[in-house]
């Protein structure tokens, strides 16, 4: 494979849209090529630059007002009086929606453009990705003496490694994962059905506890891990998320 | 149409009404026309739901409302008249004051980006403004994925060469 179809491939990679295996590959190879990656820099920077520099046009709220109050046209064969009914559930769920979850997926876009927004955005396309992978980890261990050296020479600084099996996070194992252009190891834990990615940041990140956010059902969770700025995320509720960062920032160091 | 499915229309148009504004926005170039294909999509979404057959809602949502778009764009009996962008005078550039070269690189970039020929210019918007997915992309589009992927390739290619002499001044860390 020759760098142009690498090329190609680092759109879909920084798209999240390429598959696990070629991710892999290609990121093998990102390793070794100075080229791509200064290439992959490029295009991480262009996103950035369009998504920081306030091109959404946000719906004004007169449009959102003059749609709330169309009244949607019947079907021929509609009955009438569902009709009035229709209008009236239509309205308030219109309503509803606008000064709720419209107003505050409106707000999380609006404030949130920052670093910090940016750098949660590339957290959950980087779990995303790797939900849809055949494995989220590519060290398969529950032993944290396996996975804490598996990290060293791949990631500047090992991140701390703890199994909490006992308190039902057992260690899944570890994966280097790409957050934007940049490498982080993520230490990978299992509650029940759901799965847990622990991005350790490196230090200075940008991401703080105001990120904390929920998106499409996955919630986001900073934590100090041993010092490092680190992120958590996951499907689980918002108990488990907060039972499962105890843990992880209180436990004693070993 | 029964309770459910207008219930259901409203809920889909609401949700994604800034991302239906903004898709219209950078089609038609201005506020007014944009709400008028807004609206118009949401009435025809409501008239065609039963024709909705599963799949991503957003993404046929805001096909509707591209549909809408063009249609006006067409009525308009005329194309966007694509403005002229200046190139950046990389002389100048140096003497402006940080704060406002920003503010510059950031006009600079909506002049690309508006100045972008209409597919390549939705095609990034749906990506990187929108976030949609390649597979919703082509959905909206109609469009196969491989399109979808290429335009992408070249609209980002045309911007980043466009912006390159402001670059080239200074790297402003964005």
């Amino acid at each position: 494979m020759d760098c142009n179809f690498r090329q190609t491939q680092l759109e879909a990679y920084l798209d999240g849209e390429l598959e696990r295996a070629d991710a892999r590959e290609l990121e093998a190879h990102l390793d070794d090529c100075a080229e791509c990656r200064a290439a992959l820099d490029r295009l991480d920077a262009l996103r950035r630059e369009l998504r920081a520099a306030g091109l959404r046009h946000t719906a004004p709220e007169s449009l959102r007002a003059r749609i709330a109050a169309t009244p949607l046209t019947a079907a021929p064969g509609a009955m009438a009086p569902r009709r009035m009914r229709d209008g009236v559930w239509r309205y308030a769920a219109a309503l509803l929606l606008a000064f709720g979850t419209g107003g505050v997926s409106v707000q999380m876009w609006n404030s949130a453009r920052g670093a910090d927004a940016m750098l949660a955005h590339d957290i959950y396309a980087s779990h995303w990705r790797a939900l849809a992978a055949t494995s989220p980890v590519d060290v398969v261990s529950s032993d944290r003496h396996t996975v804490k050296p598996w990290f060293a020479g791949k990631v500047a600084q090992s991140p701390t490694v703890r199994d909490f099996a006992d308190q039902g996070f057992p260690l899944v194992g570890g994966r280097v994962d790409y957050l934007g252009a940049q490498r982080v190891p993520v230490l990978v834990y299992r509650h029940g059905q759901h799965l847990i990615d622990v991005f350790v940041l490196p230090p200075g990140s940008a991401l703080s506890p105001a990120t904390n956010a929920r998106e499409a059902g996955y919630a986001l969770q900073f934590v100090a891990l041993d010092g490092a700025p680190a992120a958590i995320v996951s499907d689980m509720d918002a108990h488990e998320l907060a039972a499962f960062a105890q843990l992880l920032s209180k436990a004693p160091t070993s | 149409m029964n309770a459910g499915t207008a219930n259901w229309v409203a809920t889909l148009a609401q949700q994604h009404l800034d991302a239906a504004h903004n898709l219209g926005r950078w089609l038609l170039g201005n506020e007014q026309d944009a709400a008028d294909a807004v609206h118009d999509a949401y009435v025809r979404a409501a008239r065609s739901a039963a024709t909705y057959a599963g799949g991503n809602a957003r993404a046929w949502w805001l096909a509707i409302v591209r549909n809408c778009c063009l249609a006006k764009l067409s009525s308009r009996k005329r194309e966007t008249p694509l403005r002229a962008v200046p190139d950046a005078e990389p002389g100048t550039l140096s003497e402006v004051e940080d704060g406002a070269h920003i503010a510059q690189c950031r006009t600079l970039l909506a002049e690309h980006l508006r100045a972008l020929p209409t597919e390549y210019r939705e095609t990034l918007v749906l990506r990187e403004l929108e976030d949609l997915s390649y597979r919703e992309i082509a959905d909206v589009l109609g469009v196969p994925i491989g399109t979808v992927m290429s335009r992408l390739a070249r609209g980002r290619a045309l911007l980043q060469r466009a912006l390159e002499p402001v670059a080239q001044e200074q790297d402003h860390g964005l």
